[in-house]
């Protein structure tokens, strides 16, 4: 299969759960989908051996949208396919992909800890990356998050 | 921390110091008897705020701190992040600076493959092993001084080029270097592929099926050694991979005999391609005549094939002069579940290989574990890394039948 074909094999698999679609670049195709969508979306791609969960970039598109974005990138060969997730700012939540792709759990948890998203599901919630004393509540990967305002907050 | 106990069952701590991680990195072992039951991990320890610190930079100086991210594969860093710009800026590399990028990609493979096949022998017991892949490693070490006047972060890249043109004389040189090497390879080869004494150490040991390795997402050669086809160099060719491609080399038998034996492939295919790139050079200007300092709206993807596996960029930019969003995946991230996944159900003894089995990005020098045995007895033992490296040893020795005084 060539790379068009597998985007166009992908889109097909995703139409049912699709809000829009875009191709950001020749190899890639983004589709919006709804956060209560995202189990049976990537489900039906991981059914289908349609490539492997090869990241999850959490995204603040900025305090105005009032929103953060969660983008699930799918790879196989040069094809990508992004799920693309809009969750609301003051509650953000997505469900753990850990039983359709055990990896995505170490992908969940960065998620989580940096900027915030709450992953329902999540077995293990003990913090993988940032340190043990980091203050609750501070996600460094939002955009209102200022390293000096950190640095006094600890040194206080 | 407290180790779980019951009458048999205890857990091991491991780290936060760690020989064969990129980042030191913790890990958890439960054991019953001598055989792993569960494991966990903890990263962070070395978790800089690279990803956030792009958000102040601008588009140049980002390039010398994502460069940063890995003391050794700088250079695969920096050609994701610059390819993924140019491809922002809707600008092209030209062909020898992509055929140069090329060649710097495929010597930092070689120098992090050697510099692997020695921890991994020392952690095996192999000490002579060791010391002699790291002599003949200072042959690219000093091709990539030669060329670039630095050994790890020779940072070739620049946005839109290369900072240096190969030489007839640098040209000559690496080639020479190439020779030796070659030759040293082979030798390798033969010592991993054919000694009894390895061969116990690696051998149906760590084993991950062609379905694990897919079910795990593992990437690179760790992947490529479960008979898994996935190389992103030919999956989807950068830089100048189109022009002068390398060969798909994987194994069926997904033990780390075969992670071994992809590795060395590897490093023979790519002396045979830094040949052919030298034999046929593209002529022509190292960089592109402008560079815009702003970077048009959008989002662009950018994978490439690192050492250890895919290294995926996602970089975004909203028209400014630095980026909004840059997210690195590295391929040890990968791997690390397939660690924590393979070591259950192995003996204690297997762990450090089987840890060093995926390549994790060596740069801690500390070397310390701690194994806490149960208190139920009243005492309490403490190992540290080096204690557990040669519980491992001996314990093939005694396998093996071997005196371990003997040989002490």
């Amino acid at each position: 299969m060539n790379t068009q074909t597998r985007l166009e094999f992908a889109e097909r698999l995703l139409a049912e759960w699709s809000r829009g679609t875009s191709a950001p670049q020749p190899h890639r195709l983004d589709v919006i989908i709804d956060p209560g969508d995202l189990l049976a979306a990537a489900g039906a791609l991981v059914r289908s051996d349609w490539g492997y969960l090869a990241a999850i970039t959490g995204m603040d598109p900025g305090v105005a949208t009032g929103a953060l974005w969660v983008l699930y990138h799918f790879a196989e060969g040069a094809a990508v396919v992004t799920l693309r997730i809009t969750v609301p700012r003051d509650k953000p939540a997505v469900p753990t992909l850990h039983h359709l792709v055990p990896l995505s759990e170490i992908y969940e948890r960065e998620l989580s800890e940096i900027l915030g998203v709450e992953i329902i599901g999540m077995a293990d919630k003990s913090r993988l990356f940032i340190p043990d004393d980091w203050p609750e509540g501070v996600y460094p990967m939002r955009k209102e998050f200022e390293m000096a305002d950190a640095i006094a907050e600890g040194q206080k | 921390m407290n180790p779980t106990q019951t009458a048999d069952r205890f857990i091991i701590p491991i780290g936060p110091q760690h020989p064969a991680l990129k980042e030191p990195g913790h890990f958890e072992f439960t054991v019953e008897g001598e055989t792993v039951t569960g494991a966990s991990v903890r990263l962070g320890y070395a978790h800089r705020g690279i990803e956030k610190g792009t958000e102040s930079r601008n588009w140049t100086q980002n390039l010398y701190l994502l460069e940063r991210v890995c003391g050794i594969c700088s250079h695969i860093h920096a050609t994701a992040y610059t390819l993924g710009v140019e491809q922002l800026a809707e600008v092209e590399a030209p062909p020898r600076a992509q055929a140069i990028r090329e060649i710097f990609a495929e010597l930092e493979r070689i120098h992090s493959h050697l510099l692997w096949l020695g921890v991994a022998a020392h952690d095996a017991g192999f000490d002579t092993l060791f010391m002699y892949t790291w002599r003949d490693r200072e042959t690219v070490m000093d091709i990539l001084e030669e060329v670039s006047g630095n050994r790890v972060h020779y940072s070739a890249n620049i946005l839109g080029g290369v900072k240096f043109d190969i030489t007839d004389k640098a040209a000559n040189t690496i080639l020479k270097g190439l020779d030796f090497l070659e030759e040293r390879t082979h030798h390798y080869r033969s010592v991993v592929n054919e000694d009894t004494f390895f061969l116990q150490r690696t051998r149906g040991v760590g084993l991950m099926t062609k379905e694990e390795a897919l079910r795990l997402g593992v990437v690179g050669p760790t992947a490529r050694a479960s008979g898994v086809e996935r190389d992103i160099r030919v999956d989807a060719p950068y830089i100048a991979y189109h022009d002068f491609p390398v060969n798909l080399v994987t194994l069926p038998t997904g033990d780390l005999e075969a992670r071994f034996l992809v590795r060395l492939d590897e490093l023979l295919d790519s002396y045979r391609v830094i040949r052919d790139i030298l034999n046929d050079m593209p002529e022509g200007e190292l960089t592109v005549k402008r560079m815009p300092r702003k970077m048009k709206p959008g989002e662009v993807i950018s994978r490439v094939e690192a050492p250890r596996g895919e290294l995926f960029y996602f970089i975004r930019s909203t028209g400014g002069e630095s980026p909004d969003r840059i997210k690195v995946r590295t391929p040890t991230l990968c791997n690390m579940g397939s660690v924590i996944k393979q070591a259950v159900g192995h003996n204690l003894a297997d762990v450090p290989m089987i840890l060093v089995g995926i390549d994790p990005c060596f740069s801690c020098n500390d070397r310390a574990v701690s194994i806490r045995e149960s208190r139920r007895n009243g005492q309490e033992k403490v190992w540290n890394w080096a204690d557990l490296r040669r519980y491992g040893i001996e314990f093939y020795r005694r396998k093996m039948g071997l005196e371990s005084s003997i040989l002490e």
